[in-house]
């Protein structure tokens, strides 16, 4: 196992995908600390001209903006999978691991630490950036241990998610076809379902992700009240994950590979 | 100094697709020797491909068996140092430079990294490791597959048109290179549509059409089930005596061509039959025509 998470790791590291995706995360996560400071969101008109920033819910949302990023944590494990289909590397690693669902298990294990490193680094960024850009404002003081457990729930969240990606990919086999289907799926299906039905933000990957992350949504961003708790959040995404890599084994990844 | 498994496949069928199902391979059995070249032959889309792929463990067979030895492909525990296999030249990412693909499957197969670069200098590809290799010609991607198949140092060698894309320095250069490790006791399994292009590599030949096995032997067998011309005034008492023999056609109005017989077998049934005649003689073909005459059936239905 560690002989192939070594190889999975050679793989992930040697092309730009990775660090395309790590950079994008970081970049989406600033934008959002610096619009969420630098501009008054719409919601926000009527507040007096300074009330934004010296309330602590705003100030929690804004250490929260890593969380924004978790999809491209999906969106890295899914190319990561769908890779080897698609320049046809999966003959090689299938070589060299003849029993395949080991080798999806290495690769799910190597994006799941990528993914909670990914989920570090992208918070510590853009809390460096929102330390930075509130110093010359008067605001809520930073809650330092809320900051880490948003920190927590980060790379706990970014971890599972590449993982789910690892197993649709796995499950998907198409790279264009998984990746639209993780975009259509998470930014229209799953919000229009949660118009309709309460359970749709409770059970959907979405709504789990938000659960994991739900310190980061303390304010502005909904309600958390029809959230799961973190762990049961972390329990549905990882029962996703755990099902569609399930499903790979039992179908995709037992075909020919021609 | 690596010794090689003989390779087995048995009764190896199989079919892609149910609605319209296509038969690649039926009913396939064959054995791989050790210590020499076996050029694996047949036309495009004869089933050759399917039939590596099933040896290797990358396609589950219909019906049959292929194994390593005694041990199915996927029952191996380290593959890459038993066997090793190129099978396409389009299996990289072309974002990755030669020496990360190779450091790729060295670190999943227990293989050190110092074994990288030997291989790389050994299949002359060390000057263009670190380029991308969406950059490489064709030829430089056989090259690197031959590469990836030699990392494990592996004493079963199986190589899916190996001398595609290369130039005839490179033919040439492959050539001898087989030939050593086949001298070394290794196994090596050689794919081609072309025969000319192995005739003078490999030491054995399985020759397949349709998915089905036409010949299996010694390369220089291939000629001697070439054609046997004779002329005769009793044409017709001579047919009737070869009849259940071998095929025997009408070339003219005193002459057969006879194929499944060696001249002097022939000579024996005329001389027993006493049949006066006029010509015997091995129709002098070489082995590209024995080769098109065994893969050119009617026989329809067959696919890669």
């Amino acid at each position: 196992m560690i002989a192939m998470l070594k190889a999975e790791w050679r793989k992930a590291s040697s092309t730009k995908v990775m660090w395309g995706l790590v950079v994008a995360a970081i970049l989406f996560a600033c934008l959002n600390v610096s619009l969420l400071i630098l501009l008054r969101p719409s919601a926000a008109r009527d507040l007096p001209s300074g009330a934004l920033l010296t309330n602590a819910d705003y100030i929690t949302n804004i250490v929260g903006s890593a969380g924004s990023s978790a999809f491209f944590a999906l969106i890295l494990g899914i190319i990561g999978m769908t890779a080897e289909y698609r320049h046809l590397t999966i003959t090689a690693t299938f070589l060299a691991s003849p029993r395949r669902s080991p080798a999806l298990v290495a690769k799910a294990v190597l994006y799941l630490l990528i993914g909670a490193v990914m989920g570090a680094i992208t918070f510590a960024v853009s809390f460096a950036l929102a330390i930075i850009l509130l110093a010359s404002k008067e605001h809520a003081p930073i809650d330092g241990s809320q900051a880490l457990q948003i920190l927590g729930g980060v790379v706990l969240g970014y971890a599972i998610y590449a993982v789910l990606g690892v197993a649709l990919g796995a499950l998907v086999r198409v790279q264009v076809a998984a990746v639209i289907g993780a975009l259509a799926f998470t930014l229209i299906a799953e919000p229009l379902l949660g118009l309709f039905f309460d359970w749709a933000g409770r059970w959907l990957p979405g709504g789990a992700l938000r659960a994991v992350l739900q310190a980061t949504s303390a304010s502005g961003r909904g309600s958390t009240a029809d959230l799961l708790p973190v762990w049961g959040g972390a329990l549905v995404l990882i029962a996703y994950a755990v099902l569609f890599g399930v499903l790979a084994s039992a179908t995709t990844l037992r075909r020919d590979v021609t | 100094m690596p010794h090689g498994d003989h390779l087995h496949v048995t009764g190896l069928t199989k079919t892609f697709g149910r609605r319209r199902p296509v038969h690649a391979v039926r009913d396939l059995t064959f054995e791989v020797a050790s210590g020499r070249v076996t050029g694996f032959l047949g036309p495009n889309g004869s089933g050759k491909t399917t039939t590596l792929r099933c040896l290797l463990g990358l396609v589950t067979p219909t019906s049959g068996a292929t194994s390593i030895g005694a041990t199915p492909y996927r029952s191996l525990h380290h593959p890459l140092h038993v066997v090793g296999a190129a099978l396409e030249a389009s299996g990289f990412h072309p974002a990755r430079s030669a020496r990360n693909h190779l450091r790729i499957i060295a670190a999943s197969g227990h293989i050190p990294d110092s074994r990288v670069d030997e291989v790389l200098g050994i299949v002359g590809l060390a000057d263009a490791a670190g380029r991308r290799v969406g950059g490489y010609s064709l030829g430089m991607r056989q090259r690197l597959a031959l590469a990836a198949a030699l990392l494990g140092d592996p004493g079963v060698l199986i190589l899916d048109e190996p001398a595609n894309g290369l130039d005839p320095e490179g033919i040439a250069w492959l050539r001898s290179f087989l030939r050593n490790l086949a001298a070394e006791g290794r196994t090596i399994l050689v794919s081609s549509h072309v025969l000319s292009e192995v005739q003078q590599t490999v030491d054995d030949v399985v020759v397949i059409t349709h998915g089905r096995l036409v010949h299996v032997g010694p390369l220089h067998a291939l000629t001697a089930a070439a054609e046997v011309r004779v002329r005769t005034p009793q044409r017709d008492a001579l047919m009737a005596a070869l009849a259940d023999k071998c095929t025997a056609r009408v070339a003219d109005h005193d002459a057969l061509t006879i194929t499944g017989l060696t001249p002097a077998e022939v000579g024996a049934i005329a001389f027993r039959a006493a049949i006066e005649l006029h010509e015997l003689s091995a129709m002098t073909s070489d082995l590209e025509e024995a080769f098109l005459a065994l893969t050119s059936t009617t026989n329809h239905g067959g696919a890669a």
